[in-house]
């Protein structure tokens, strides 16, 4: 009975060495957001289109419509239209619906032109639902001309 | 004519001097609350490997400062179905026995309110008086959880209450009084914990855990299993009242264990009064580390600790410091 | 195994005819087709051998409803298909409850989710659903719920019928469970009984598996259990690889092994961090967390997200892993193994936690046929079930690991074997780490829109859990026809009521979080 207390009371004060250990080690939180960590290059941010190889202007979308058929949660809406004198269509909007989609990678995998990859956008934040309904052509007409 | 020493002669010293020291008191209870929030958050934090507040001002110490405005101006919520003189009348029965007990207290050699020859029992028989403020929470909130809660804690508190008293006693054996002040003056020769009084200060330090409902003695306010206990039903300002009374009775319990058993105010070179502050912060630290520390004790495994353990060696005890004493 | 079975279930009940199956093909060994009369005596005398229920569930093939019983074996692999068919109007059957104890639940939810009516069976109510549906959910065709089942399914209102002081834990928790509500009826501080309801994170991922196809489902099976993620994963693109016979290259097999085993270890972190949680020490949580971190960011080094991952494909992976992962994974494998002491030092001796977990939540070894659990839950009793071991998948058959086993099955058990089961998969990740060979991650020439042959098949790994079992039913479309998860806190689950009765409710709440729940995967 004795040996049970002082067992026990040895236990404890074992607990209370890691914890003031703990205490006084370095702490092991990044205080964002005024530090930041480097984001992984596969990160599943939402998709974006990829440039053309050869004419960096474009991108390499031909308007096929798996991704959009592919997608689980029907997030994708591809609109493309066909102009005069070229063979393929183009694209003139790509609408995807953030708030449902579930970065599964699958409209990434099924494109035959690898025309869509992740972004590596880990924080949006926006005031109201609007806001994610990207237009991912328009941001790419962004980044071209930055 | 209306001059100080008039004012002095007409009232009384005493009385000058007992208002001056609840002022005083009530600024001590105060700072103590909002310095004891920022400390345990800070103690805390650090010992799970993460920094606690830091952006309300630098490390965090405008942070209680935040937390009480936040709390004053939340509105005060009454639920429907509770028994109102009770539901009003907790938070302020919770304050009445720490305000009573920091009357007698040694800051340090002539900072004490009053020094009352019979300190100590002013003390304990006030401090059984909280037990009263929990369960008139728990059962005026007419919630469950709360019924609960205020349930176990008036047994936490019966069961604790004796091995508390047992193990301040011999240390009143060997000052031969109650008044605090000679209890401190009596260590001059050394302190009591050094003095054979080791295991009393440990159980001293366990009951006084288990009165003030920390952990691992905090069923009462167990989160996983009960909400939060029996202030799971108030809000805003009303608690903030529990919160401060709660941090108060930590403060409190230390320094009864400091003046008892760690020499109250002595010590060499710095005054008295920064030597009995750092005492009694150090105990309190100690409470927290254990908080942070242990899990939960169960319920009926807490009752059989005080009574199949904590009391026959406090008994012991004061059986062999009577004996040493007499012979 | 299989033939004494055949013999002796000819013996004892002579009106079945159990025929052998390709074990590889169907993942059961035989098959039998019950009647509504001798049903009963199958379910006796799988009992009586020893055998647990795995799993029932119902497909609809319109014509005629199909109730799928799925037997197995705790020593030897066995596993046994019974089929019993009925009729599609007002289809009723008799009950196996009072056999197993575990086909109380499963009954409950094939009644509100197909209309079958069990006759027998003590507490037909709601166990996922509740009032507002009026279609029978999982029907191919709409057929409306009849007043009187309604009001049948409504019935469950413990505090208007009974006098006593009923308690409802959750559904919300401060410790991460998941949303469980448990009503606890009480005197003073012993549970007299205490009553799971679910339902309150349904989605009917098994509806939407009938809407999409099979590579549409990839999201779907990481959300079920989101802190196994890739076991369930794994799960469902071994079976359809299985059902379609898909060979995966072998350096996709050794990195799935290595991912699912860093899976294992970071669920069961999070477990020991919530279980603490839940008895009042609240820092280890943190602690668990950090060493959790390093597990999170290696996966998402390789394959992007941190929690749902959505990694594996049918035939292999999404992509190859990266530079950093062999340094990484070593890396984190040497800084968990020198954190076990800490743990020790701050939990299991600790007394306080011993008294609060030792000789409590004793399971006896009538359990685990009643209920069919399993995962750590079974091997805390001294039953070395892995199915790891016991019907190998992946790399596991060419790796030596031991299996975690406890005596007593009490909470310090289940605790103490989870740990083992971490050291565990940190062997199995050092040796697969060392055997892993390089060459291609994909199969090649996968078809388009994956067709599986006709048929059905059911496919059971060891998640962190336990026994996940996928069952699918194809009709040769790229559509699932029908496709079932059995997933172990379900059966885990159905064993607390037993448990809690006459405990504290502090013991009850620690026997809760001993049994490492996750909510929406029971919920599916």
């Amino acid at each position: 009975m004795v040996k049970d207390v002082i067992t026990g009371a040895i236990s404890l004060l074992k607990g209370m060495g890691v914890t003031i250990k703990a205490f006084f080690s370095p702490v092991v939180t990044v205080q964002y957001p005024k530090e930041t960590i480097n984001i992984t290059p596969r990160f599943r941010g939402h998709t974006k289109l990829v440039a053309d190889d050869e004419n960096p202007d474009r991108t390499r979308c031909i308007v096929c419509g798996m991704c959009e058929r592919n997608c689980p949660s029907n997030s994708i809406q591809v609109i493309g239209e066909k102009k005069e004198g070229e063979k393929k269509k183009t694209l003139t909007k790509y609408i995807l619906n953030f708030t449902t989609c579930s970065q599964c990678g699958l409209c990434v995998e099924s494109c035959p032109t690898d025309a869509l990859a992740f972004s590596a956008d880990y924080n949006p934040a926006a005031f109201n639902k609007d806001a994610f309904y990207y237009d991912l052509l328009a941001e790419f007409e962004k980044r071209k001309n930055r | 004519m209306c001059s100080l020493d008039n004012i002095i002669q007409a009232v009384g010293k005493e009385v000058i001097r007992l208002i001056l020291g609840l002022i005083g008191v009530i600024v001590v209870v105060v700072v103590n609350a909002l310095v004891l929030t920022w400390v345990e958050r800070k103690v805390s934090g650090h010992m799970q490997r993460r920094i606690g507040p830091k952006e309300v001002g630098p490390y965090g110490l405008i942070q209680p400062f935040a937390d009480g405005l936040k709390l004053l101006a939340k509105e005060l919520l009454t639920p429907a179905n509770v028994d109102k003189p009770l539901y009003y009348l907790a938070p302020v029965i919770v304050f009445i026995p720490v305000l009573v007990s920091f009357i007698v207290i040694p800051f340090d050699g002539f900072l004490q309110v009053k020094d009352i020859n019979v300190g100590i029992l002013v003390i304990l028989a006030f401090s059984s008086l909280s037990v009263l403020s929990i369960l008139t929470a728990g059962w005026g909130s007419n919630n469950k959880y709360s019924l609960i809660g205020a349930t176990r804690s008036v047994a936490q508190n019966i069961a604790y209450e004796i091995p508390l008293l047992l193990s301040l006693l011999p240390v009143i054996f060997m000052a031969n009084s109650l008044s605090l002040r000679d209890i401190v003056e009596a260590q001059r020769q050394g302190w009591f914990v050094w003095r054979w009084q080791f295991f009393a200060f440990l159980i001293y330090f366990i009951s006084a855990t288990a009165e003030t409902n920390r952990t691992p003695f905090d069923l009462p306010e167990a989160e996983s299993e009960l909400v939060a206990g029996f202030h799971t039903e108030y809000s805003g300002m009303r608690f903030a009242l529990f919160f401060l009374a709660e941090y108060t009775n930590i403060f409190i319990a230390s320094a009864i264990a400091t003046t008892f058993f760690l020499g109250g105010y002595l010590g060499p070179i710095l005054p008295g009064i920064v030597w009995f502050f750092i005492k009694t912060y150090f105990l309190v630290f100690v409470i927290m580390w254990f908080r942070w520390t242990f899990p939960r004790v169960r319920f009926d495994q807490l009752l059989n600790f005080s009574w199949k353990i904590l009391i026959p060696v406090a008994f012991a005890n004061l059986i062999v410091t009577g004996g040493m004493l007499k012979l | 195994m299989v033939k004494e079975i055949v013999e002796k279930i000819k013996e004892s009940i002579s009106s079945v005819e159990p025929q052998e199956t390709p074990y590889e093909l169907r993942g059961y060994h035989l098959f039998i087709e019950a009647t509504k009369s001798n049903i009963v005596d199958i379910a006796s005398f799988f009992k009586s051998s020893g055998f647990y229920l795995v799993d029932m569930c119902c497909v609809d093939y319109i014509d005629y409803l199909e109730i799928v019983y799925l037997f197995n074996n705790h020593s030897k692999v066995c596993r046994v298909k019974v089929a019993l068919k009925l009729e599609p109007d007002k289809p009723s059957a008799p009950t196996i409850s009072h056999i197993y104890n575990i086909a109380h639940w499963y009954e409950r939810e094939i009644h509100e989710f197909f209309g079958i009516l069990f006759d027998g069976h003590p507490f037909m109510t709601y166990l996922f659903l509740h009032d507002q549906i009026d279609f029978y959910p999982l029907r191919k065709k709409q057929i409306p719920v009849p007043e009187e089942d309604k009001r049948l399914l409504n019935s469950f209102n413990p505090e208007e019928q009974e006098d006593g002081f009923f308690l409802n834990l959750g559904p919300q928790h401060p410790s991460t469970h998941g949303v469980l509500r448990v009503v606890v009826k009480m005197n003073g501080e012993y549970i007299l009984e205490a009553i799971p309801v679910l339902g309150y994170l349904h989605r009917m991922h098994e509806k939407m598996a009938e809407n999409r196809t099979y590579q549409q489902f990839y999201p779907n099976a990481a959300r079920m259990d989101y802190l196994g993620a890739l076991n369930f994963n794994l799960g469902y693109v071994t079976t359809v690889e299985k059902l379609c016979g898909i060979e995966v290259p072998e350096r996709a097999q050794y990195i799935r092994t290595i991912t699912c085993e860093l899976n294992r270890i970071s669920s069961h972190l999070l477990w020991l961090g919530a279980f603490l949680a839940d008895l009042g020490g609240l820092t280890p949580f943190l602690y668990t967390f950090d060493d959790r971190e390093q597990i999170l960011d290696i996966l998402e080094a390789i394959t992007g997200s941190r929690l749902t991952y959505s990694y594996f494909r049918f035939g292999g992976l999404f992509n190859d892993v990266d530079d950093g992962f062999e340094d990484g994974v070593k890396k984190f494998v040497n800084r968990l193994r020198s954190r076990f002491s800490m743990y020790e030092r701050l939990v299991t001796g600790n007394v306080i936690f011993i008294n609060r977990v030792k000789d409590i939540g004793v399971m006896d070894h009538t359990y685990p046929i009643r209920y069919g659990c399993s995962g750590p839950v079974i091997r805390s009793l001294g039953i070395p079930f892995d199915i790891r071991k016991h019907e190998p998948y992946a790399v596991y058959d060419r790796i030596d690991f031991k299996v975690a086993q406890g005596t007593n099955g009490d909470n310090m058990d289940r605790y103490l074997v989870r740990i083992q089961e971490m050291e565990i998969s940190l062997d199995i990740i050092e040796k697969a780490l060392k055997d892993m060979p390089s060459g291609p991650v994909k199969a090649e020439k996968l078809p388009k829109k994956l067709k599986p042959p006709k048929g059905d098949i059911y496919h059971t790994i060891e998640s962190p859990r336990g026994e996940l079992g996928v069952y699918i039913v194809s009709d040769e479309s790229d559509i699932p026809y029908r496709m079932r998860w059995r997933v172990p806190s379900y059966s885990n689950l159905m064993t607390f009521p037993e448990l809690a009765r006459g405990t504290l409710i502090a013991d009850a709440i620690a026997t809760l979080g001993s049994y490492d729940l996750v909510i929406p995967e029971i919920d599916r």
